[in-house]
Order: C-alpha cells, then structure tokens, then sequence
C-alpha cells in the first residue's frame, strides 16, 4: 500500500522537525530512517496522524534519544552557528572601518591610504576618479579568520564532550 | 480511577517490562506500545517506547529482523538476545527487592495517617 501524499507531507514534517533537533545524536541519519519506516507501516494500522501525535513532540522525541545515550554529546550544528556569527561579527566590523575609512578621506580632500593587519596590505582610495579598497592577503590573516571562526565554533559546540564518558563509565573508573 | 502516574516511576522499569514482554514472544514497535496499554500502562506512547528499544539494541540486550508485511514496509521484530535475558532476571531480582523495601516503609507510615 502506497502512502498518499498528505500523508508523506505530514510524516516528512514531523520527521525534518526531528532529525534537526536529533543532529548531534551519533546515529542520527540512522534513527530517522528507521522511524520513517516505523511510522508508514504504524500509520497502515492507525492512521498516519495518530502515529505521529503518538510520537510526542519531535524535539521531546529527540531529547529521549539523546538521554537514552547517557552521556552528553557535542553539539556541532550549535558551534558551526557561534564559529559563523564570530566571522560575521569580524567581517561587518572590518567592512564598517573600511566605509568610515573611506568617508574620512573623502571629507578631508580625497586621497589614497594604505593599513597594514599581519601582513596583509589594505589600500583605500577615494577621489575624483575611484572609490575603491584593494587588499593583500597573507597566511597571518587567514589564520586569524581560521581563529576567529574555530575558537567559538570550539566553545559552541562542548567539545570537551567529545572526551566524556558515560556517568557509569566514570564510576568504573574511579572504583 | 487510578492515580496520576509520575513519569519517573515508569523510566526505571520500562526497560525491565520490554524485555519480559519480547520474552514472552517477539514484537515490533508499536504492537508493543498496545500490549503495554493491554497490561495497564495505558497512558504510555510510542515515542516514550521507542528511545528505549533503541537504547537497549545499541546495548546489546534485544536484536532484531525484519518481517515483510503485506499491509506497508517490512516491520523491524524485536526479541532478546542471551545478555538482555541474563539482564532481565537481574533487573527483576533487584526490582522484588526495591519492591519489599518500599512496602515496608508505606506500611510504617501508614498507621500515622489515621492517628
């Protein structure tokens, strides 16, 4: 029997709410599929929305299977979020000095002017003819943005859980 | 009626009732969530269930097999593998014991009630 596609829109939903709050389980991609197929052959007993009421809420449903592991996971899509709004945070700064750099020149008579940040050459331009910025780039600058993004990205996502054991595993250690 | 039931009570003894019920004879999903609620645990779902299935074939205690149905997609069979039984009689020793204690204390406080 072929699910109709009703159906297949309401299993699809529940299930992307569910993976998203289920990422950082080890066996996620796993989980998910093997509910996709629970809840097709459960919603040719009881109707595709019973199944999934039956459910609980997804993110409820993915917060059982992250206890059931019992121990704390990283959460790298948290981190990649934190990683990404640190180089936002660095570019917009950079961006805004390069718009007040360029005012400034502008209001006092037009002109070119050159910063230097690890190595990496800036030249801002604004005259009659140009308003440009130009820029070098050296291994310093990128390994500064690889910082800035890593560093959150780190702290984000509990790293240090990768390295933590089950509360029954510390206990086997210490006996 | 029966009295509202704290999920905490259920968590510990979950595990315990799946695998006597798998013993019995083997399940998939959902048709465990129904003999849960034929033996009284009727306010149990399946998404309290199926964590816990999950958790106890990650561990070793319940394997499994898929059964084609003709009614939909093959249908995932649980049953108890050699260490979920030796785990069940355990569980269950040390559930009859928990179990004394706790009547023995009810009953001491019980007399206190009616004075």
């Amino acid at each position: 029997m072929s699910t109709s596609l009703r159906d297949t829109l309401v299993r699809e939903r529940y299930l992307t709410r569910f993976s998203w709050a289920l990422q950082d389980h080890p066996k996620d991609k796993q989980i998910v599929r093997e509910l996709r197929t629970e809840l097709t052959a459960t919603a040719a007993e009881v109707g595709m929305r019973a199944a999934v009421a039956d459910l609980g809420h997804p993110r409820v449903l993915a917060d059982a299977y992250l206890n059931e592991l019992g121990r704390p996971v990283p959460r790298w899509a948290t981190g990649a979020v934190w990683g990404a709004l640190a180089v936002g945070a660095v570019a917009y700064l950079a961006f805004a000095y390069g718009i007040g750099t360029l005012d400034t020149i502008g209001q006092m008579g037009g002109g070119t002017l050159e910063r230097v940040f690890l190595g990496a050459t800036t030249t801002f331009t604004n005259d009659d003819g140009a308003v440009s910025v130009s820029s070098t780039l050296t291994w310093q600058v990128l390994v500064f943005y690889a910082a800035v993004f890593t560093v959150p990205f780190l702290l984000g996502a509990r790293v240090w859980r990768v390295w933590a054991g089950s509360p029954a595993t510390a206990r086997a250690a210490h006996a | 009626m029966d009295e509202p039931r704290d999920p905490q009570l259920l968590k510990g003894v979950l595990p315990m009732l799946v695998l006597a019920l798998l013993t019995e004879r083997e399940s998939y999903g959902y048709e465990l969530v129904t003999r849960l609620h034929e033996g009284g645990l009727d306010d149990l779902s399946a998404g309290t269930l199926y964590p816990v299935l999950n958790r106890l074939e990650r561990d070793g205690q319940i394997s499994s097999r898929l059964v084609a149905s003709s009614a939909g997609p093959a249908r995932k069979y649980y049953v108890p593998t050699p260490a979920g039984t030796d785990q069940l009689w355990s569980t269950a020793r040390s559930w009859q014991q928990l179990s004394t204690t706790v009547e023995l204390m009810l009953a001491r406080a019980t007399p206190k009630e009616s004075s």
